[in-house]
């Protein structure tokens, strides 16, 4: 079928991307290590092989330069190609809550010292954003950052951080006045070995659990000024951006799942006979089929459009709330269709379909919630 | 000042209050304490100040003192534009 979303180039880019993660991210173990949340270093290594970290950033920066379509692209085809989608969420969190932001908010140091290593995946990223009190209200956060002449001091604890565990570098959201709310939201680049940083226990998820998650306090943790991102008070816009590219491109990923479970279950439905006939024959079945095409070819455009805005510059703020919010609802109705098609088999734990179920379920809390999605939408239009 | 009385009001009238009569947004309704303003909407309306005006907002001078009423802000623009703020 032609497809109208990608130039030629671009599809080019998902079939190496696809190619890439077939042959190098291939996971016949991943049930055990989903089991014993094992974060793939090696795949994540061979990712940064690839070029998938580099990808977004500059050639300056050491990167590779890809607009935002071809990055939708890459990450549609790594989606369908490899079970592993722990591994890919730690890359998107990497991304798009460290490169992105650094590539838009940085000082020309902060750039040059950490844009390079992050692109080669030396350096891993996390986000220290949500708090035990906070989370969808994020900007009423607690962690304080008190100015003490030409540092701040970090003193507070941080929840839910992905990559925590196994990352080098915190983009780290404090205060400087919890009475100011979001106009004292501040945010910094904090390096794991800085005195006062701890990495708490890790958490342990229904899904996604090859990405490592911990909790992170700063207990009197000195940070240069320097290594402020932004300027004071303006932490909103950094994560407002760095949420905006997440929701669109973890998306993304999402498709590939959705492409390859369509595949997927029209092969089972064509090959599973009871009855003296397949099973697709019964129009029960193949409406459940039906209905996951129909989520794909509605979700696509929508994640894609993200991409062509953000080319151009655009805000995709109400675009991108919109897709998160119809894309992870597809995403979890589609995984729950390919269970009921595979019968018992797909409530196995063989069958790895109810493992794509939980990590589906994800979609609708990550980057923010469903709810909140559409609290952004009535925003935008002003209700 | 009057013309940037007009800005700013036309502006919260846009983004924060649609559908409300003009007339209820007063010099000095109170747009922070009220309500009508949260910080995250401040925060929205300080980003345009400053791209509309060329002018740059410090942390420390977002609080209600400067923000509170189209003419609080108001005065506060045009200080800045001064360079007296
Ligand atoms: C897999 C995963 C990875 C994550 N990774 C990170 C990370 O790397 N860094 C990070 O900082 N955080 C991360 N998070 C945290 C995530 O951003 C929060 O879980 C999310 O923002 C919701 O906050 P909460 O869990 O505190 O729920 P709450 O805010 O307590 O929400 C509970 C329920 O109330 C609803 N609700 C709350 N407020 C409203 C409202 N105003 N209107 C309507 N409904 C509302 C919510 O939608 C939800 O259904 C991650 C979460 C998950 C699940």
């Amino acid at each position: 079928m032609l497809d109208l979303e990608l130039t030629e180039d671009q599809r080019s880019l998902q079939n190496a991307a696809i190619e890439f993660a077939r042959s190098r991210l291939e996971c016949p173990d991943i049930a055990r290590r989903d089991r014993d949340e094992e974060f793939h270093r090696e795949g994540w290594r061979q990712c940064a092989e690839f070029g998938v970290l580099a990808m977004p950033v500059p050639e300056t920066y050491g990167g590779l330069g890809h607009g935002p379509v071809d990055m939708i692209a890459a990450m549609e085809g790594l989606g369908y190609a490899t079970r592993d989608q722990g591994l890919l969420f730690s890359i998107n969190a990497h991304l798009w809550t460290n490169s992105i932001p650094i590539l838009a908010y940085g000082t020309e140091e902060q750039k040059r010292k950490y844009l390079p290593r992050l692109s080669t995946g030396e350096l891993i990223g996390a986000n220290a954003a949500s708090e035990p009190e906070a989370g969808s209200d994020i900007f009423s956060m607690r962690t304080r950052a008190e100015r003490r002449g030409d540092c701040y001091v970090l003193n507070g604890a941080k929840t839910f951080v992905s990559n925590a565990p196994v990352a080098g570098l915190f983009v780290t959201y404090a205060t400087i006045n919890p009475s100011l709310g979001a106009l004292g939201v501040t945010a910094f680049l904090v390096e794991r070995d800085t005195p006062g940083l701890h990495v708490g226990r890790p958490m342990e998820k229904m899904g996604l659990r090859t990405s490592p998650m911990a909790e992170v306090v700063f207990d009197n943790c000195e940070i240069p000024l320097a290594q402020r991102l932004g300027r004071e008070g303006r932490g909103v816009a950094v994560f407002e951006s760095s949420m905006e590219w997440e929701r669109g491109c973890i998306l993304a990923n999402c498709l590939g799942v959705m492409r390859r479970q369509l595949e997927e279950c029209i092969g089972h439905v064509r090959a599973r006979r009871q009855f003296g006939k397949p099973i697709g024959k019964f129009q029960s079945v193949a409406n459940r089929i039906v209905d996951m095409k129909v989520r794909l070819e509605t979700s696509r455009p929508m994640v894609y459009r993200i991409g062509r805005l953000k080319e151009r510059n655009l805000p995709a703020m109400l675009e991108a709330a919109v897709a998160k919010l119809y894309v992870s609802d597809c995403y979890v109705k589609s995984c729950l269709d390919a269970i009921q098609i595979h019968g018992g088999y797909g409530y196995m734990t063989e069958q790895l379909i109810e493992l794509e179920l939980r990590n589906a379920v994800g979609s609708s809390l990550y980057s923010g919630t469903t709810e909140i999605q559409r609290n952004i939408i009535a925003a935008a239009l002003r209700l | 000042m009057n013309e940037v009385k007009e800005d700013i009001r036309s502006y919260v009238l846009q983004e924060f209050l649609p559908g409300e009569s003009p007339s209820n947004l007063q010099d000095d309704t109170p747009l922070r304490t009220s309500g009508i303003l949260s910080s995250v909407a401040t925060l929205q309306l300080i980003t345009f100040l400053e791209e509309h005006y060329k002018i740059e907002v410090e942390a420390h001078e977002t609080g209600v003192e400067n923000f509170d009423s189209v003419a609080d802000i108001a005065a506060f623009v045009v200080r800045k534009k001064e360079g007296r703020s």
